[in-house]
């Protein structure tokens, strides 16, 4: 018991006694425990919203597609005639666990054309009274009726078009009567997911590959609408089945009758439009956790160097090298428990505006985002972060021997031979840059693994801006796609919190070196180095690790952004934009790294020195 | 400047130091004005805490007075910016320090010929002058080691020679021995007397009363201030032998 | 100089009397300068009267006392066995000086530290002339390390002269 005091009084005097970099440490895991726990809450986003919805546009359990040319999980089949439906729907009606429909209703395939833009939709045919299975609810205006057209919520959005606008629907001219959500479709972009992939519409060929949105209309406008287009007319039948929970067993069992999709299906395609934003938050919170940890273990080393002398007078006290250890590990896990709760709070609070799951589903996800498991799972990061940087430091300071760390005060520096002769040749900024890399290979790689960190997230970033761009660019005229809008939003934020992490890197790494060579430099003035020229030290010092850490930047950026896109197309950002980015993060980190230089530079040399004397 | 200046490397007038304020106030430097010569040796001694070692400091540039002046080779150092002053501190000055202050890393040679690189020689010419003043204080076989391996004695000597490298106007010292035990003490006294037979000017700072006897004058210093100074030179006076109980 | 030393300088062989003189001042290096030439003879001459040494004359030769060769009884033996094992130091004279200034402070002759500054003056100049002649001498010489021990004491001597200055300051307001 009394052991557990003194470890707690000691490293509670330690934290006093340093809050600067106290609050760096908690800044730093914070900003990770908060990107975390933004990605954990989406985790238990995607499901629930659509619930909602289905619960209240009493959504069907499987949707069947009849007429039109469809893939069932058998291979294509064959076009189907009109004749064909009735026969199709009374099987399927009658098949065993089926309790209740409705329809069929006719789908026609139409351009919709409003201020200059022109995109495919599937045109619902609806009766005006309410539907038993999915009855879209309304979100503005009101229902279908001759001339006037309800449009998908999702789909309204993009198209910038709201209650009482005109549009035309093959040619004739209608009006939006209302905007709606349902439960039945995947709101746009997604219409034409399929679980075996292909779309069933026949469309103009250039417009194939487009999104296609969603619309319902009264039933004869419809059947006018197909007729113009002079296009077999498709027909949607939705079921409610006694189990809904083996939808998917009735689909694969009934197949071979019409396209049907189970509603899991259906939620899954809805997830997408969250799930994207996850394949982004996910690897973005590896790499803030990553960059965390080096700012962690910069601070903790830096604070061991200083610390060696007192763990000396621990160990001559006669603590343990475990207690010692301990300690060292008690100060960080509890900066890293604070900085979990800070970012657990963040996260709870960011969460809303980021887990709204897209406009085509009604209701936001609220509260639930954060469950125990999900605290429990940031807490768990946070506390491995603090570890993951301590460790090492600690282990090392643990096992120095008492009369070193008394004699001592620091760790010896490496002798780099080598560099230390090719130096000899370089100006003197370099020639004292590269000797105190030199002097802290492990400081100098992590700097440049966290450099490395940082390049890999921007690349990344500047390859999701250019494949974003050829997209939309291939995207009917002008249309936004939401889900990428949402990924960009994502990713602003994102870039923010990255860079705002990988600053703090940079200038925690410069600060550790100034410390550290705040001896080197004071002898380096007695002997006649001017205080610019040692500026330019330690910022080569920074320079030389991050150069090669931003190089690497680019193919981990690509290659990250390859794996989170989950195989989509990937394209390579132009040359001179990666050359761009590499200069500015150098740049970045030169300017970053003169601040503390500078005011290291300000106390005269003989005070240091002779401080190192007593 | 006239003649008198030309012959005088250093010269301080009214130099103080001062740190804390109010009831904490130090005046580690009182008031102190000093000539020294070229070619001349000056011990300033005292006991510890009587500001000796700042005073040094502020004769070499390495601090900023907050009162008077200091000229070295002419020029005032309030008046000089820190550019220049560390190039003053390059090529006019060399110090010692009683800590040493030899980077660990580097082998004795590449400690000694540091201030000739960064003070833009070529790196050969650097090596060669370093060779040479290890030469100098009888270290020769030793330049590749690590200061690690090396003495208290030969760290100070090493120290010394590096303190010579640029062939400065003047060499500072602060507590030379300070850190050193009765025979390294030998070494460097030996060094010390060898510089002054060479004509070096220099300016020792020091407790050990066997280098203050090095001095040509011997200032003694006390809270900040200088309360007296001996002329040290200038024939013996009594009988070595009666010293050692030798009766005449 | 004791009268012992020569008796001891005789434990090795008999010898000349300048052999001995030879041999004292290559011991003493350069403080073996001042030594008087005679002096040696005046302790031969009265430690044979003790009868702790015996004299021969060389044979053929007129009666000289340089020319006479010294050699030890068996009394001088003993002697310098005893003296050989003796632990007593040479007396050290602080008790003067430290009277001088108790006098002076009491009568107000003068000001104790100007005696004592004066001292450390003189001692300071002793100091450089010995250290000067210790580093004259080779390595390992033993009058250089006779010229050490001066140094030494000197050094001693003058710590206690810093106490002493110490100790007499009278005792001011720091400002």
């Amino acid at each position: 018991m009394g052991k557990i005091v003194l470890i707690w009084r000691l490293a509670a005097r330690d934290l006093r006694h340093r809050p600067a970099q106290a609050a760096l440490l908690l800044l730093a895991v914070t900003a990770a425990t908060a990107v975390l726990a933004l990605g954990l809450a989406l985790h238990g986003v995607t499901s629930q919203p659509y619930q909602q919805t289905r619960a209240a546009t009493r959504g069907p359990d499987v949707v069947a597609q009849l007429g039109g040319p469809f893939q069932g999980p058998h291979g294509p089949g064959q076009p189907g005639s009109a004749s064909q439906v009735p026969t199709e729907v009374r099987t399927l009606v009658h098949s065993s666990g089926v309790t209740g429909h409705s329809g069929p209703y006719p789908v026609a395939s139409a351009l919709l054309r409003v201020r200059g833009m022109t995109v495919a939709v599937e045109a619902e045919g609806r009766d005006q009274a309410p539907a038993s299975v999915d009855q879209p609810k309304l979100t503005a205006g009101s229902w279908v009726r001759p001339g006037g057209v309800v449009i998908e919520r999702t789909f309204a959005g993009a198209l910038g078009v709201g209650v009482g606008d005109r549009v035309t629907l093959n040619g004739r001219l209608f009006t939006v009567a209302g905007i709606a959500v349902t439960a039945a479709s995947p709101p746009f972009p997604n219409l034409c997911y399929q679980p075996g992939g292909g779309c069933v519409f026949d469309l103009p060929a250039k417009l194939s590959h487009d999104p296609i949105g969603l619309a319902w209309v009264i039933r004869a406008d419809a059947r006018t609408l197909a007729a113009a287009a002079a296009a077999p007319v498709s027909y949607f039948l939705n079921l409610r089945l006694s189990h809904p929970a083996a939808a998917r067993a009735f689909v694969s069992h009934v197949s071979g009758v019409a396209d049907l999709t189970a509603w899991q299906d259906i939620a899954a395609a809805d997830g997408l439009l969250v799930l994207d934003e996850q394949q982004v938050l996910s690897p973005g919170a590896l790499l803030a956790a990553l960059l965390a940890v080096a700012s962690v273990a910069v601070l903790a080393g830096g604070r061991m160097a200083e610390n060696t002398r007192r763990i000396g007078l621990l160990k001559a006290a006669g603590a343990t090298p475990g207690l010692v250890t301990v300690v060292l590990l008690a100060e960080n896990v509890v900066l890293a428990l604070a900085a979990a709760a800070i970012g657990l709070v963040v996260g709870r609070l960011a969460a809303p505006s980021i887990t709204n799951p897209g406009v085509g589903l009604v209701g936001a996800p609220g509260a639930p985002a954060l469950t125990l498991s999900i605290a429990g799972e940031v807490v768990a990061v946070a506390v491995a972060t603090a570890l993951a940087g301590t460790v090492v430091p600690a282990i090392r300071a643990a096992r120095t021997s008492t009369v070193s760390a008394l004699a001592d005060g620091a760790r010896r520096p490496r002798r780099g031979a080598v560099l230390i002769s090719v130096s000899r040749r370089l100006p003197v900024p370099l020639l004292l840059g590269l000797r105190l890399v030199a002097r802290r290979p492990g400081r100098a790689l992590l700097s440049a693994a966290s450099i490395a960190v940082t390049a890999t997230a921007i690349v990344a970033i500047l390859a999701f801006h250019t494949t974003v761009n050829l997209r939309i660019a291939r995207v009917a005229h002008g249309l936004g796609d939401p889900v990428f809008t949402r990924d960009e939003q994502i990713m602003q934020v994102l870039t923010v919190v990255l860079v705002a992490l990988a600053v703090l890197n940079v200038v925690v790494t410069a600060w550790a070196t100034v410390q550290d060579t705040r001896h080197t430099s004071a002898l380096a003035r007695a002997l006649g180095a001017s205080p610019p020229q040692i500026g330019a030290a330690i910022s080569a010092a920074q320079l030389i690790p991050a150069l090669p850490g931003a190089l690497l930047g680019i193919p981990l950026g690509i290659g990250l952004f390859a794996v989170a896109s989950r195989g989509g197309i990937v394209t390579i950002p132009p040359a001179w934009w990666l050359a761009a980015a590499v200069l500015g993060i150098l740049a970045a980190v030169d300017l970053l790294a003169s601040v503390p230089a500078r005011i290291g530079a300000r106390r005269p040399p003989g005070e240091i020195l002779q401080a190192e004397n007593a | 400047m006239n003649e008198n200046a030309d012959a005088r490397v250093l010269r301080a007038r009214g130099l103080r130091k001062a740190y804390g304020k109010g009831e904490g106030l130090v005046r580690a430097v009182d008031g102190v004005s000093m000539d020294v010569g070229r070619g001349e040796t000056v011990a300033v001694m005292g006991p510890s805490g009587c500001g000796k070692s700042t005073l040094l400091h502020l004769l070499g540039g390495l601090d900023r007075p907050t009162g008077g002046d200091v000229w070295l080779a002419g020029q005032d150092l309030g008046r000089l910016g820190e550019r220049n002053l560390s190039r003053l501190r390059r090529d006019a000055i060399g110090f010692v320090f009683q800590a040493f202050h030899l980077m660990d890393e580097l082998t004795a040679v590449e400690n000694v010929e540091l201030p000739a690189l960064l003070a833009g020689r070529s790196p050969r010419a650097a090596r060669r002058r370093a060779v040479e003043l290890l030469e100098r204080v009888g270290l020769a076989d030793r330049a590749g080691f690590l200061p690690a391996a090396l003495s208290g004695g030969q760290r100070q000597r090493v120290a010394i020679a590096r303190a010579l490298v640029s062939d400065p106007l003047v060499v500072l010292a602060d507590e030379p021995t300070g850190n050193l035990d009765s025979e390294a003490t030998v070494e460097v006294l030996r060094l010390f007397e060898s510089l002054h037979v060479a004509g070096h000017t220099l300016v020792i700072v020091t407790h050990d009363s066997r280098i203050a006897a090095t001095a040509d004058r011997l200032i003694g210093m006390r809270d900040g201030a200088f309360v007296d100074e001996t002329r040290l030179t200038g024939g013996t006076t009594g009988n070595l032998g009666a010293l050692a109980g030798l009766e005449g | 100089m004791q009268q012992e030393v020569v008796l001891a300088l005789l434990a090795k062989e008999p010898s000349h009397g300048y052999e001995l003189r030879a041999r004292l001042r290559q011991a003493l290096g350069p403080l073996g300068e001042a030594m008087n030439d005679g002096q040696i003879y005046v302790i031969l001459g009265r430690l044979e009267k003790a009868g702790l040494v015996v004299a021969e004359q060389a044979a053929g030769l007129p009666d000289r006392p340089d020319r006479k060769v010294y050699a030890l009884t068996a009394s001088g033996q003993e002697r310098v066995a005893g003296w050989l094992t003796e632990v007593s130091w040479p007396k050290p004279d602080l008790a003067e000086f430290h009277l001088k200034l108790v006098a002076a402070a009491a009568a107000g002759l003068a000001d104790p530290l100007a005696i004592v500054d004066a001292q450390r003056r003189e001692l300071l100049r002793r100091l450089r002339d010995a250290q000067r002649a210790a580093m004259a001498e080779p390595d390992r010489s033993a009058a250089g390390l006779l010229l050490e021990g001066i140094v030494l004491r000197l050094q001693a001597d003058l710590r206690w002269l810093e106490a002493c200055e110490r100790n007499w300051t009278p005792r001011r307001d720091r400002s």
